[in-house]
């Protein structure tokens, strides 16, 4: 088995597990640290595969944007008291411990990578960020379009649902009060 | 993009400037009248706009093909989008105060189905699909309030995209097994298998099966009864309606595409499924007292039906399927439509005995409404009749006896259901509350769409030919 491959399956399987355990946490940052492991792990599979500007986005935009919007929604939500203790026990070892190994796995493969010099991938052609935008703004420009579309009826519907609903005061309640 | 390809996109090009100019409407003044004429507006636009005959097909870049079969359904979808535009005005006049983002959704939804019926490309395909259920997860809990409406919501939205993830990776499967994702170079390769590889095999099957939870087919018909339940009663038309419609078409063109039914494995699935939404969907109405419900199964057994015509592929069978659906908006819109007019603000006319007595008390909505319930249950002299008869010839035409014979038998168990709620409309009447006042928009959809019923009943030869034109040129 040559290495492409075998950097391939462990980038792979660390996904997989992470993925995994973001489900089946109970605790939003335990699942969020996993989450963050998953998308740079999918990064590494991107890359192995031949698509580096892929790889690149996944992390700056996933792992990187979107889940710190996500923390920043959640810390926003816990602004009382307890909630200093509470980011407090979000951090003890126990909790970092895992998301750690599954780095250090993937950190191992690009330590790899750079000191073997760099490596082709086993993909026929990278697929790099002229060809990327070429196929974008070319044969797939109404895509791009139709996703725009598809924000916006996801802003609009959680723009409705998301607001805050109306207090409905019971009519027994409301008959005693009178 | 070339000027042609935009003059053959404009009906959607008008749909989404219509989202737009609605957002802008909503951020000067929101105003409920003036946001519905303004959708229904972009609705009759964007008709006005539809292709003319004599130019199809045409292909716009990969991702569409504007032919017959598309434009056809995409005026269907466009006319069925009309109807419940009609109906939700009054419906929401008296519920919501915000209404407007309902009619952004709504349009985007209709704009998501639109795509979806001329798209020739995975990518096309899967978006059009992903706007369509985007819409609807804010349009299925639009009216938070309720009790039942964030549940609908929610099974709606975890199902949708747990499906969403099975289609993708069928797509995905076919695409590393090809290297292709566009209908017409599909065709090519699945030309030259004779027998289906393995991982083609489970792609086409994944494909199925997130198609297969649009079209709420057993066994992925769970989440139909319940979203229905909770759904504002016009939107549960759409999805009755429009939705499933546009699927079904997509489903034609890329089994056409594919020549999908020369592999028995394929055959096979579908004649199970077919079989399987027609049994379990009659079988689970009989006992049921919600009317919502009941039309929940029934759309499920109708699209049992619907399979065989699909099945058999032939040209016959793209026609049937094409009727069918004509037929199927025309009834489901008028049923979900005396739904509508008779639902209080508080929660939906649903149960049976909102419909005791009915024919006295109101006697022009039950005419609807019994016209509705004998064409869904394929009654001569309604559309139903004419639709059913048409999926029987294509069944015997392509020897499909099992098939034919169980659509035979369900359509007996159905009339079951149906008469039961006529016969409950037919029931001495009593006391009953004030009902809300009718607005004039909801009586002009329920006439037209009766007098439709009627008359593709008594003579159908127009519609026929009109399909057989232009599904012929496709």
């Amino acid at each position: 088995m040559n290495t492409d491959l075998l950097i391939f399956f462990t980038s792979g399987a660390v996904a997989i597990v992470a993925t995994i355990l973001v489900i089946t946490q109970y605790n939003m940052i335990h699942a969020l640290l996993y989450l963050i492991v998953s998308f740079l792990a999918l990064a590494v599979v991107f890359y192995v595969l031949g698509a580096p500007f892929a790889a690149a986005l996944e992390v700056i935009v996933y792992a990187g944007a979107i889940v710190v919007l996500i923390i920043f929604v959640i810390m926003m939500l816990n602004l009382k008291k307890d909630a200093e203790e509470q980011e407090k026990s979000w951090l003890t070892p126990s909790v970092w411990i895992g998301p750690g190994i599954l780095c250090a796995i993937l950190m191992a493969e690009i330590l790899y990578v750079l000191l073997a010099g760099g490596f082709e991938g086993n993909a026929t052609q990278a697929v790099g960020a002229r060809e990327v935008g070429r196929s974008l703004y070319g044969p797939y420009l109404i895509a791009v379009e139709l996703s725009g579309l598809l924000l916006m009826a996801g802003t609009i519907g959680a723009y409705h649902l998301g607001r805050q609903r109306r207090k409905v005061i019971h009519r027994f309640l409301e008959m005693t009060d009178e | 993009m070339s000027r042609a390809d935009i003059i053959f996109l404009l009906p959607h090009l008008m749909l989404t400037l219509g989202a737009v100019l609605v957002m802008m409407a909503i951020a000067v003044r929101r105003n409920h009248f003036a946001v519905y004429v303004l959708t229904c507006l972009t609705l009759i636009v964007a008709l006005y706009f539809l292709p003319k005959t004599a130019s199809l097909p045409h292909n716009v870049g990969v991702l569409f093909v504007v032919d017959g079969l598309g434009v056809f359904n995409t005026m269907i979808i466009m006319l069925a989008a009309l109807a419940v535009a009609l109906m939700s005005y009054a419906y929401f006049d008296t519920r919501e105060e915000r209404t407007g983002e309902y009619y952004m959704l709504f349009i985007l939804a209709t704009f998501g189905a639109c795509i979806m019926v001329i798209s020739g490309h995975f990518v096309s395909f899967f978006l059009g699909l992903e706007i369509l259920s985007v819409s609807l997860y804010g349009m299925i809990a639009y009216l938070r309030k309720r009790e039942r409406s964030d549940e609908a919501g929610i099974k709606y939205l975890i199902l949708a995209a747990f499906s969403s993830a099975f289609l993708l990776f069928g797509m995905a499967l076919i695409y590393a097994a090809t290297g292709d994702m566009t209908f017409e170079g599909l065709s090519g390769y699945f030309s030259a298998f004779d027998e289906l590889p393995i991982l083609v095999m489970t792609g086409v099957g994944l494909v199925v099966v997130g198609a297969g939870f649009k079209l709420s087919v057993v066994p992925f018909h769970m989440w139909t009864p319940d979203v229905y339940e909770g759904a504002p009663a016009p939107v549960a038309a759409f999805i009755s309606t429009i939705s499933k419609g546009a699927t079904m078409v997509l489903l034609v063109r890329f089994f056409l595409a594919i020549d999908g039914f020369r592999f028995p494995v394929v055959l096979t699935i579908f004649t199970v499924i077919s079989i399987a939404s027609m049994v379990v969907g009659n079988i689970l109405a009989l006992r049921q007292q919600n009317v919502k419900r009941i039309l929940a199964y029934s759309s499920i057994a109708h699209f049992g039906y619907l399979l065989v015509a699909f099945i058999a592929a032939d040209e016959l069978g793209v026609e049937a399927v094409n009727f069918y659906l004509v037929a199927y908006f025309a009834t489901m819109l008028g049923a979900f439509g005396v739904v509508t007019v008779l639902s209080h603000p508080e929660r939906d006319a649903e149960l049976l005995d909102d419909y005791r007595g009915l024919l006295w008390s109101r006697p022009a909505l039950a005419t609807v409404f019994v016209v509705t319930l004998l064409s869904l249950a394929g009654i001569p002299l309604t559309a139903g009749f004419v639709a059913k008869f048409y999926l029987l010839a294509s069944g015997i035409s392509t020897n499909q006896w099992l098939l034919v014979i169980l659509l035979v038998v369900n359509s007996i168990v159905g009339l079951f259901y149906y008469i039961r709620i006529v016969a409950v409309m037919f029931d001495s009447a009593e006391e009953r509350e004030a009902r809300p006042a009718g607005y004039v928009g909801n009586f002009a959809t329920l006439l037209i769409l009766v007098v439709l019923l009627v008359w593709f009943g008594v003579s159908p030869q127009g519609l026929i030919d009109v399909i057989r034109n232009l599904v012929g040129v496709g």
